[in-house]
C-alpha cells in the first residue's frame, strides 16, 4: 500500500553565511539550543506528526550529518517499511551528476519516492528552526483541493523584498510570486515548506529536467511554471514560530529565544511537540559550589565552577572558576578557563578558550557583533577576540584578534 | 573485549538486596533504583557487561520487575539487541520453578536448559546494588590465567551501616580470608570492626561447572549459592578473590542510597565512576535543564529536562524536576519530575519519581535520617 505523504528533505546547503561554523558541516549539522542539531527540528516535525518516511537530501559535507542521521532511531524512524534515508547525490549509467538545484535533487531521487506510491510529498527545509504541525498543513492542502500549497509568513512589510513573496486572493489561492521583488505586493513569505500532489510534482520535475535553461530550482523555475499553467496553488498561513537560521545573527538570536519561550514563542519543553536529537550520553551537569548560573540553559555533561548568565551551555562544557560567560551560546564539549570573559558570541564545539581571554563583548551603539570562533579552535592564555572576529584557526596566547 | 577463546555470557540478580531498601524497592526492585541523577542501578553492570563484549546477557528477575522491563526495552541503549544472544529477561516462572525464587539456585535452576543450551564457555553473574564501572573482561582474563575454579569480586572497605544491621532472612553479605589471591575462608553476616574483604558478588566460572553445581544444589534443597554451596566447597573447588580497587557505590540502606548519590557531587567520585568507560542509560529526549532568571544553584549534579526557578543546594536532581519560585531545596535527592511548588522549603528529603511539595510547605529530615516521600505522593 502506497504512503498518504512521504517528506523530502533538503539539507545540501552549505550555510555559507554560517562561515566558520559550517566549513566541515553541513549547515542542517549545526548545533542548536543546548542538545540539538537543526534538522533535529523537521525531522522531529515529522514523526510527530505522523510522517515515517523521510528522504535526506545531503550534497555538502555530508560526513557529520550522515553519521548523526544513522539509522534514524532517536526520531523513531528506524522502520521497516519507510523510515530515514540519506540520499547524496550518485553515479549512474549516464554519469554522475552533482545536485543542480533543489528541484533536481527531488528529481534525481524519483525512483525513491516511487517506491512508497505517495499521493503527497512534503517539501521541507533543512535549515529552519520551527515547529509545525505538518498534518494541518495537509489538511488544508486537502481542503482546498489543492495541487500545490505553500506555507506562509506574515513578514513586516519593510522587510518584505527579501523574501519570496506570494500573492494570492480572498480564498489564499495564489496568484502571482515574487522573488525578492522591489515593490513587494504582499508580505506573505515562502517558508519554503512546501505540500505537492506527487503526481504534479512528478510532471512538472521531468519537465524542468528537459529545460537546458532552468536553473532546476523550485523557487525560480517549478513554482512560475506552476503558475503559467493555472495550476491550483494555496498559500498556507503559519503562525507558530519560524526562523532561518542562515546567518550568524540569527543563529545566535534564535538560541538567546529558547532562553526566553514564554515571548519567544519556541518552546523546548513541549511534552507533546518533543524535539528529538541523538543523546550525549553524559551524566548529569554539575553546578559547584561557589557557581553562578542565571537565566541558561545548562546540558548534561557541563561543569560549572564560574559565571553563567543568558546563555546556551550545550553537552560537557567546562566553565572554570572565575570565567565569565554572558549572553553566550557554547557548544559541545568546548571548555572556557579561569578568568576568561566570554560575551555575547557564538563558540562551536569542542574550543579551548585560555585563560584571562576576553572572546566577544556586550554590544554598544556603534557595534553588535557575534564573535564567532569555529569548531575546534584553540585560543591561547590572554588573548582578545574582538566582538566582529570570525575565528576558524588557533589563536596564540596574547594576540588579539578584531 | 573478549578474545576469541574466552567467550562469556552475564547473568544479573535485578532483585538482590531489594530488602536493604524497603522504601525504595516497595514498589521496584533492586535494579531499576534510580541513581546519580539519570541513572538506574541496573545500568552500571548492564554497560560494564556491554563494554567487556559480553553481548548475551540474561536477568534473573524475581518480582516488581514492570520499572526494570521499562527501563531495559529492547537494550538497544547498552547495544544488547543481538541476533545471538542480546538480553534476555526471564520471569521467576519461565521455566519449571515457583511464582517466586528464593535464592540464586533456584534462580539458575529455572533456566537451566538454557544454560544448557549456550555456547559462551564462561558465565560471569553479578548483582545490582553496585555501581561499579568494571571491566568484567580484566575479571576473566584474571580468572583464565589463575586456574581457578570460581573467582569472585571483592573490594576492601570497612562494612557498610546498612549491612552491619542486616537482619533479613534472605538478605547475606560475605567476606573472605585470603592468602595470596586464593580464598581460604567465607563468612556470611561477619560483623567486623575494620576493612573486611567485602564481596562484590561479581563471580566468573566455567558455565559447564555452573550447571554441576546448579543442578547437585537443588536437588539437595539447597538454596543459596555463597552460603549454601562455596561456603561448604573448599575441598573440591579452588576459589580465588579478585581485589577491585575502582570506585565502588554500595546500596545498603537507605541512608547509604543518599550518602552514595551526594558523594557524586565531589568531582574526584564522579569522574571515578564515570570516567573509564561509557555507561549507558534510557534515553528520555529531554530538553536541556532550564536556570530562570531568579534561581539560585550551588553545589548541585542535575540531568536535563529540570526547570529551576527557586533555590537549590547541595542536592541531585533526576530528569524533569521543577523547582517553583520561592522554594527552597537544600541536601536533598529529588528523582524524576518531582515538583517543588512556590515557596516550599525542604532539607534532607528523598522524593521518589512524581512527587509533589506542595506550596510553602517545609520539611524537614536529617543528616542521618532523610525523609522518604513515596512515587506520585503530594506532601
Amino acid at each position: 500500500m502506497g504512503k498518504e505523504m512521504i517528506a523530502m528533505l533538503l539539507a545540501g546547503g552549505q550555510g555559507s553565511r554560517l562561515y566558520a561554523l559550517t566549513q566541515k558541516l553541513a549547515k542542517p549539522a549545526v548545533p542548536f539550543g543546548g542538545k540539538y542539531r537543526i534538522i533535529d527540528f523537521p525531522l522531529s516535525n515529522c514523526v510527530n506528526s505522523g510522517i515515517d518516511t523521510v528522504g535526506i537530501l545531503t550534497q555538502y559535507q555530508p560526513l557529520v550529518l550522515n553519521e548523526y542521521i544513522g539509522n534514524g532511531q532517536p526520531w523513531d524512524l528506524d522502520r521497516l517499511n519507510g523510515g530515514v534515508h540519506v540520499l547524496p547525490p550518485y553515479q549512474q549509467a549516464s554519469g554522475s551528476d552533482w545536485y543542480k538545484g533543489t528541484a533536481n535533487a527531488i528529481y534525481q531521487n524519483i525512483a525513491f519516492i516511487e517506491r512508497y506510491d505517495p499521493e503527497y510529498v512534503i517539501i521541507l527545509s533543512g535549515d529552519q528552526i520551527c515547529k509545525q504541525d505538518y498534518r494541518d498543513f495537509l489538511k488544508f492542502h486537502k481542503e482546498k483541493n489543492a495541487e500545490f500549497s505553500v506555507a506562509v509568513m506574515e513578514v513586516p512589510w519593510e522587510e518584505a523584498s527579501r523574501f519570496g513573496l506570494m500573492v494570492s486572493d480572498e480564498n489564499d489561492r495564489i496568484t502571482e510570486f515574487q522573488e525578492k521583488p522591489k515593490n513587494p505586493k504582499s508580505n506573505l513569505a515562502s517558508m519554503g515548506i512546501y505540500i505537492f500532489n506527487w503526481d504534479i510534482l512528478k510532471k512538472y520535475l521531468t519537465e524542468d529536467e528537459a529545460d537546458p535553461n532552468s536553473s532546476n530550482d523550485f523557487g525560480n523555475n517549478i513554482i512560475p511554471n506552476l503558475l503559467r499553467d493555472g495550476r491550483r496553488m494555496y498559500s498556507y498561513h503559519f503562525s507558530g514560530y519560524w526562523k532561518d537560521v542562515g546567518t550568524i545573527s540569527s543563529l545566535w538570536e534564535a538560541n538567546m529565544e529558547v532562553l526566553d519561550p514564554e515571548n519567544s514563542g519556541i518552546n523546548l519543553f513541549d511534552e507533546d511537540w518533543k524535539i528529538f536529537s541523538r543523546n550525549s550520553g553524559m551524566t548529569g551537569h554539575k553546578i559547584s559550589k561557589g557557581a553562578v548560573v542565571e537565566d541558561s540553559m545548562i546540558t548534561d555533561g557541563c561543569r560549572v565552577d564560574g559565571t553563567v548568565k543568558h546563555s546556551v551551555l550545550f553537552a560537557g562544557v567546562k566553565v572554570e572558576k572565575g570565567a565569565v560567560i554572558e549572553d553566550a551560546v557554547v557548544m559541545g564539549g568546548s571548555v572556557v578557563k579561569a578568568g576568561a570573559v566570554v560575551k555575547h558570541c557564538i563558540v562551536a564545539e569542542n574550543v579551548t578558550i585560555g585563560e584571562n581571554t576576553v572572546v566577544g563583548a556586550m554590544p554598544t551603539a556603534d557595534s553588535a557583533g557575534v564573535a564567532t570562533l569555529g569548531p575546534g579552535v584553540t585560543v591561547g592564555d590572554g588573548a582578545k577576540i574582538g566582538p566582529n572576529a570570525m575565528v576558524s584557526s588557533d589563536v596564540e596566547g596574547g594576540a588579539e584578534v578584531c | 573485549m573478549l578474545n576469541s577463546k574466552t567467550s562469556a555470557l552475564g547473568i544479573i540478580f535485578p532483585n538482590s538486596y531489594d530488602a536493604t531498601v524497603p522504601e525504595l524497592a516497595n514498589v521496584r526492585l533492586m535494579a531499576s533504583i534510580p541513581f546519580a541523577s539519570r541513572y538506574r542501578m541496573i545500568d552500571f553492570v548492564l554497560s560494564g557487561m556491554s563494554n567487556s563484549g559480553i553481548d548475551n546477557i540474561s536477568l534473573l528477575v524475581n518480582k516488581n520487575y514492570h520499572s526494570l522491563m521499562d527501563h531495559l526495552g529492547s537494550g538497544r541503549e547498552w547495544d544488547l539487541v543481538r541476533k545471538n544472544g542480546g538480553l534476555t529477561l526471564f520471569p521467576p516462572n519461565a521455566e519449571k520453578t515457583s511464582l517466586h525464587y528464593t535464592g540464586r539456585i533456584s534462580a539458575l535452576e529455572g533456566i537451566i536448559d538454557f544454560l544448557r543450551s549456550q555456547k559462551e564457555e564462561y558465565v560471569v553473574m553479578a548483582d545490582a546494588n553496585i555501581a561499579v564501572n568494571f571491566d568484567f573482561a580484566a575479571m576473566l582474563d584474571a580468572h583464565v590465567a589463575s586456574g581457578a575454579d570460581v573467582t569472585i569480586a571483592y573490594n576492601e572497605t570497612e562494612l557498610p551501616d546498612g549491612y552491619k544491621k542486616l537482619s533479613g532472612e534472605d538478605s547475606f553479605y560475605y567476606t573472605f580470608n585470603l592468602e595470596g589471591d586464593r580464598i581460604t575462608e567465607i563468612f556470611v553476616n561477619r560483623n567486623r570492626e575494620g576493612k573486611q574483604n567485602l564481596s562484590m558478588s561479581i563471580f566468573v566460572l566455567k558455565r559447564e561447572l555452573l550447571i554441576e553445581i546448579v543442578d547437585a544444589a537443588f536437588v539437595r534443597g539447597l538454596r543459596y549459592f555463597e552460603r549454601d554451596v562455596l561456603m561448604n566447597a573448599f575441598s573440591y573447588l579452588k576459589m580465588n578473590g579478585y581485589k577491585y580497587d575502582g570506585y565502588v557505590a554500595r546500596i545498603t540502606s537507605l541512608k547509604s542510597y543518599f550518602d552514595e548519590n551526594m558523594k557524586l557531587l565531589d568531582d574526584a567520585n564522579l569522574n571515578a565512576l564515570f570516567d573509564t568507560a561509557p555507561v549507558y542509560t534510557k534515553i528520555r529526549d529531554d530538553n536541556p535543564t532550564r536556570y530562570i532568571a531568579g534561581a539560585k544553584a550551588e553545589n548541585i549534579m542535575a540531568a536535563d529536562g529540570c526547570v529551576i526557578e527557586g533555590e537549590v543546594e547541595n542536592s541531585i536532581l533526576f530528569r524533569g524536576v521543577k523547582i517553583e519560585k520561592g522554594a527552597k531545596v537544600k541536601n536533598c535527592i529529588l528523582m524524576q519530575d518531582t515538583v517543588v511548588k512556590a515557596g516550599a522549603d525542604i532539607e534532607y528529603i528523598i522524593t521518589d519519581k512524581n512527587a509533589v511539595v506542595s506550596e510553602l510547605k517545609t520539611m524537614r529530615g536529617t543528616d542521618t535520617y532523610p525523609i522518604y516521600v513515596t512515587k506520585h505522593a503530594t506532601v
